[in-house]
């Protein structure tokens, strides 16, 4: 399939400060791909360089086999939108929608038929002669996105379209955008420092630290198998504690750690025994089980509190701190002993 | 209850600074100034209830005038308005600003009469732009453009002096146009020139429109401009005014001029807090 967006070693600098560094990215055609990461760490730099807003000291951007480095915003062909909304404040809901197909140059007589068309995709089917300052948040920022999918464009951006939103409103947005996007197939570039967000939407996570790409994978495997102690603690919640190798046959290994002597099962892991590293458990992999039992690890209950869906408690496991999320029908007191499992291909070995 | 009513009382001897103000200031001269036209209060003669002096008004002379001070006040408030905005989306851009912005605004500081004598420097029969025009060979003699008669100088004058003015109160709105606003519109496909016809113009519309008429109102009451750089026929409805008043010691037919005058300024505030309040409307 072809690529709808290729980046080529892509940096950003403003001033002295390099905000982006060599960022390398390939997104195939109707394909929904996430930009995550802390504030600061060069999302929107990218995104805005994607749209032709900014443009880059190095590297190359591409659409299809197109190179855009020098083609402005208004010639690219993409939409955004913008965490502000950004609706034009002088225009109608009708008018917000229709300004793409005006600028488009789409024969007139179609312009009522594709912005109906539009409203009607995101749910704001009579609300075309209101200002954009007598609608709710979720109604602007539905009227943003019919602004950008009424004119079919190459690629759909979105900057943090979701955070002026309550978090009910921003799950169902959440799922409307997603649906849309499949139903139109464009190809989706989103923006969020939300993990739980990028997980729910994505086909694609690309995850970023300080200017550079840290993993770029489905969401599956950004939470199962992240590459680094920095993808597992940005995303979820997690156990991260250090450990040693003590043995490895084949993808089977004896780690060392405050919490004991654990066996784990992971394939991707190159470390030979003597190596020093960082283990991940997640919170819900582990379950009660008897003393004795096969990676078992005992301690005191801290803390207990009762989520609804889960049990969320801190255990003291010999003066480390342990995580678990158990089932609600369980019942666990604390300050009390208490003995995990974990299975060990749960259980993920990291660099330290 | 007795006390409380009579504080209330007390307090309105505040309204008394501005109170008075008005009455004496503003009144009293308005008050002579009506009563003036209609035959009253008259400094050489018998006071007499008369509207002769309104008949004798509407002369050749004084339309001539009325029209004069109309044209340059149209010309001048539009002319500013038309420079202001691409030099407002100029400076916008430019590294340093706030020093463009600050440079820009010192017309504003130069006394009428001062800005006169700039101005007729630069347009004099020897002058920098003849000079300039002449060595450039755009025209093969030198332009007389002070008191001449259709009132270029006076125009040029009034423009140089009120852009400063308008610059304040259009970059300021200009500014306020949010950024993210003209970026999705750019993204949708709008180059720069459309987005300002799309966003910027219509939503900073009622800024211009405050700059505009206020301009319009101070250039057609002017008297020294017109006086100094001006034709000498026609000139604005000051300057026959105090040619009635202190030439022709006519103070009843300057009253009446006079009270034309601010019937005309008040038409134009209605017109522009009409046209604004449309235009608000459509916008928001
Ligand atoms: N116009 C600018 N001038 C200087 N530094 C900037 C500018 N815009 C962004 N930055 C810096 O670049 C980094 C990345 O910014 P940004 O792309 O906005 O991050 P994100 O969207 O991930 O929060 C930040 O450290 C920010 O301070
Ligand atoms: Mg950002």
């Amino acid at each position: 399939m072809e690529n709808s967006l290729t980046i080529k070693n892509v940096s950003k600098f403003y001033g002295s400060f390099q905000a982006l560094d060599k960022i390398n990215l390939a997104v195939p055609e109707g394909q929904f791909v996430t930009l995550l990461g802390p504030s600061g760490c060069g999302k929107t730099t990218l995104l805005r360089i994607i749209a032709g807003f900014l443009s880059c000291e190095e590297g190359e951007v591409y659409f299809g086999d197109r190179l855009m480095n020098d083609v402005p915003p208004e010639k690219r062909d993409t939409a955004m939108c913008f965490q502000s909304y950004a609706l034009f404040p002088n225009k109608s809901v009708y008018e917000n929608i229709r300004f793409g197909l005006r600028m488009h140059k789409v024969p007139k007589e179609q312009h009522k038929k594709l912005v109906e068309e539009a409203m009607e995709m995101v749910n704001l089917t009579g609300l075309g002669s209101r200002r954009p300052y007598e609608l709710s948040g979720g109604q602007q920022q539905r009227v943003s996105l019919a602004r950008c999918i009424v004119v079919r464009p190459r690629l759909l951006l979105f900057d943090e379209p979701l955070s002026n939103l309550d978090a009910k409103l921003r799950e169902k947005v959440r799922v409307e955008i997603r649906q849309v996007q499949r139903q139109l197939g464009i190809t989706a570039i989103y923006v969020t420092h939300d993990q739980a967000e990028a997980l729910a939407i994505s086909d694609r996570i690309v995850t970023m630290s300080a200017g550079r790409i840290v993993q770029n994978a489905d969401p599956r495997t950004i939470y199962e198998r992240p590459n680094s102690k920095y993808v597992a603690d940005f995303i979820g919640t997690a156990n991260i504690i250090p450990c040693s190798v003590e043995s490895r046959e084949g993808d089977r290994f004896v780690l060392k750690c405050a919490y004991g002597t654990l066996r784990a099962i992971d394939r991707d892991c190159t470390l030979q025994p003597g190596a020093q590293a960082s283990l991940l458990i997640r919170p819900e992999d582990l379950f009660l089980a008897a003393p004795g039992s096969e990676n078992a690890i005992t301690g005191t209950t801290r803390t207990v509190v009762y989520m609804g869906n889960v049990l969320d408690m801190f255990v003291d496991v010999n003066g480390t701190s342990l995580r678990a999320g158990i089932t609600k029908e369980n019942v666990v007191t604390e300050n009390a002993p208490v003995t995990f499992a974990v299975k060990p291909d749960r259980i993920r070995i990291l660099e330290a | 209850m007795k006390g409380r009513k009579k504080r209330f009382q007390w307090g309105y001897l505040l309204l008394a600074p501005a109170l008075g103000f008005i009455l004496f200031l503003e009144g009293s001269a308005l008050f002579m100034m009506i009563a003036q036209s209609l035959g009253f209060l008259n400094y050489t003669g018998e006071d007499a209830f008369t509207f002769a002096h309104w008949q004798q008004l509407f002369s050749r002379n004084f339309f001539d005038n009325l029209m004069y001070s109309l044209k340059i006040a149209l010309l001048a408030s539009l002319i500013c308005l038309a420079v202001v905005y691409p030099l407002c989306l100029s400076i916008q851009k430019m590294p340093g600003k706030k020093t463009w912005l600050s440079l820009w605004k010192i017309p504003l500081f130069i006394p009428a009469l001062i800005a006169c004598s700039l101005m007729g420097n630069i347009i004099a029969y020897n002058g920098a732009l003849n000079t300039v025009l002449l060595a450039l060979k755009v025209i093969d003699k030198p332009l007389s453009l002070r008191n001449d008669a259709w009132g270029v100088g006076a125009l040029l004058t009034q423009v140089w002096k009120n852009i400063p003015f308008m610059l304040l109160i259009l970059y300021s709105a200009i500014e306020a146009v949010r950024k993210d606003v003209l970026d999705a519109g750019r993204n949708l496909g709008a180059g720069r020139v459309r987005l300002f016809f799309e966003v910027t113009l219509p939503v900073t519309m009622p800024s211009a429109l405050v700059a505009t008429i206020m301009t319009f109102i101070k250039v057609f009451n002017d008297y020294t401009i017109s006086k100094v750089m001006g034709p000498i026929y026609p000139s604005t409805l000051s300057n026959l005014m105090h040619k009635a008043a202190y030439t022709l010691n006519d103070w009843h037919s300057a009253a009446c001029i006079g009270c034309l005058m601010v019937v005309t300024s008040i038409i134009f505030v209605k017109l522009y807090t009409w046209l604004s309040d449309q235009i608000t409307r459509r916008l928001s």
